[in-house]
């Protein structure tokens, strides 16, 4: 069912209650609010709502609770803080000097990183700034002389793509055509190998199906790079069935 | 989309016959500690940056401000008060997990809290409802004007949502009381109602954006 941009808008309500019908659906809305300013703005007042129908439901939980979850939060280690960059509403339009400067050094890391740059660079203005936070750390991994890019099919459909410098330590990975997750679910990237399992990162909702550059830094020998689907706000470990498993040449 | 809705009126009905006869208990048992206010979701967001850097302290204040607001919703929606315990713990686990990663921008702490129970507590719904629909009898899908005064309970904020969402149409109230209350989806709120898929969806956008004036919620 094809929806116009107007049905769209409408269904911010839907939304905000989680009663859209599909992870198809709830993707598409996401997509459309990413780029919809007024529609964000709608959201974020209806969440509110939902939050006073939230609070006039509240009931005292049973008082072992409490002891329980603080006795489990001493033994759960926390997520660390994001590292994904998110696209900020009202940023988007803002020009940078990101791109002739990326594409200058684009130009002299050869034709295979010119090429995976392609990816990062198609579509919108607002996904080259929503990468501008990133954008040194992913000019030196673009600029190592040992730069080398890897394409992978993944079992969730589409290919990652993943540009890696040995001596930097750094890779980037961007996907593309992988399976869309609702947003209870997550792509999650890892660095794996015999003695460590790392978590490198959430990778960024996907636009026009592609995902925004994510970086892992500190690479080790023998590193692997992994992803997993994971619950919402990542895991510590993987829970899943890894959906790509790369051998990094570290 | 109307294919997906196949073979599940029965425990559609079922689930919302659980809904309507709620055990009057939860309602008189309820807490008015959750108080809703700029004020407090101020200091929930200070409270939660802290959170975020591993102090427990601040946690617990946390959920002393909030876990009453979550078991509340989700046990409205599960009913059963051990699984509604099992993901209550679960979302508070949560909220101390990924604390370093709430962005004030997008909205306040107490609002990030109570998202991911609605939606920790629709994902069992789905996923129980999947495994015992069988046992749901045919119930009446009839609806209870009255449903509304099961949401709410007399403290001075919940007699303002309840005024609020009195000051709605009768098919705006029920929409949104099934999608949020009752988790369904909105082709599933459309059947109940036998309404259309379009109609739902607008009375749904149209009574939250009444609601949210009503209540001078600011986005």
């Amino acid at each position: 069912m094809k929806l116009r941009r107007h049905d769209l808008h409408l269904l911010s309500g839907v939304y905000v209650l989680d009663a859209l019908d599909s992870e198809v659906e709830r993707d598409r809305f996401e997509r459309h609010l990413a780029r919809c300013l007024t529609c964000s703005g709608e959201v974020r007042g209806l969440r509110e709502v939902t939050t006073r129908l939230a609070l006039a439901a509240a009931l005292q939980p049973p008082a072992t609770m409490h002891r329980r979850v603080l006795a489990s939060v001493r033994r759960t280690r926390q997520l660390p803080p994001t590292t994904d960059v998110q696209p900020r509403p009202g940023r988007w339009r803002k020009r940078s000097g990101w791109l002739p400067r990326l594409a200058i050094t684009a130009a002299a890391v050869g034709v295979a990183a010119a090429a995976a740059l392609g990816i990062i660079l198609s579509g919108t203005q607002h996904r080259l700034n929503a990468a501008q936070l990133e954008n040194r750390a992913i000019a030196r991994v673009l600029a190592a002389p040992d730069t080398r890019v890897l394409r992978r099919p993944t079992s969730a459909g589409g290919t990652a793509t993943v540009i890696v410098s040995p001596s930097e330590r750094e890779l980037i990975v961007t996907t593309a055509g992988l399976r869309p997750l609702p947003t209870s679910k997550v792509y999650e990237a890892w660095l794996i190998n015999p003695r460590h399992i790392r978590a490198a990162g959430l990778l960024p909702a996907p636009h026009s199906g592609r995902t925004q550059p994510l970086l892992a830094t500190g690479l080790s020998p023998g590193d692997e790079l992994g992803l997993t689907v994971e619950p919402a706000g990542g895991t510590t470990r993987p829970t899943t069935t890894p959906i790509l498993v790369i051998p990094l040449p570290v | 989309m109307w294919a997906l809705m196949g073979g599940s009126a029965t425990h559609l009905a079922g689930r919302w016959a659980r809904m309507k006869s709620m055990d009057p208990r939860d309602i008189h048992a309820a807490q008015p500690r959750a108080v809703p206010g700029q004020q407090r979701d101020l200091d929930l967001d200070r409270l939660l940056a802290l959170v975020a850097r591993g102090d427990e302290a601040a946690f617990e204040a946390v959920y002393n401000q909030l876990a009453s607001a979550a078991y509340g919703l989700i046990r409205k929606m599960l009913r059963d008060p051990a699984q509604s315990e099992e993901v209550t713990q679960e979302v508070l686990l949560e909220v101390w997990r990924t604390a370093p990663r709430f962005d004030p921008a997008k909205g306040s702490a107490a609002t990030w809290v109570m998202t991911i129970a609605h939606r920790r507590a629709i994902d069992r719904i789905r996923s129980v409802t999947a495994t015992t629909a069988r046992d749901y009898r045919a119930a009446e899908p009839l609806l209870a004007s009255d449903e509304v005064a099961e949401a709410v309970e007399a403290s001075i904020d919940r007699e303002r949502v309840r005024h609020c969402l009195d000051g709605l149409t009768q098919l705006q109230r029920e929409s949104i009381t099934l999608a949020y209350y009752g988790g369904y989806s909105y082709p599933q709120v459309a059947a109940l109602l036998g309404a259309t898929l379009s109609s739902i969806k607008t009375r749904i956008r149209d009574g939250l954006i009444r609601m949210r004036d009503c209540l001078g919620v600011s986005g």
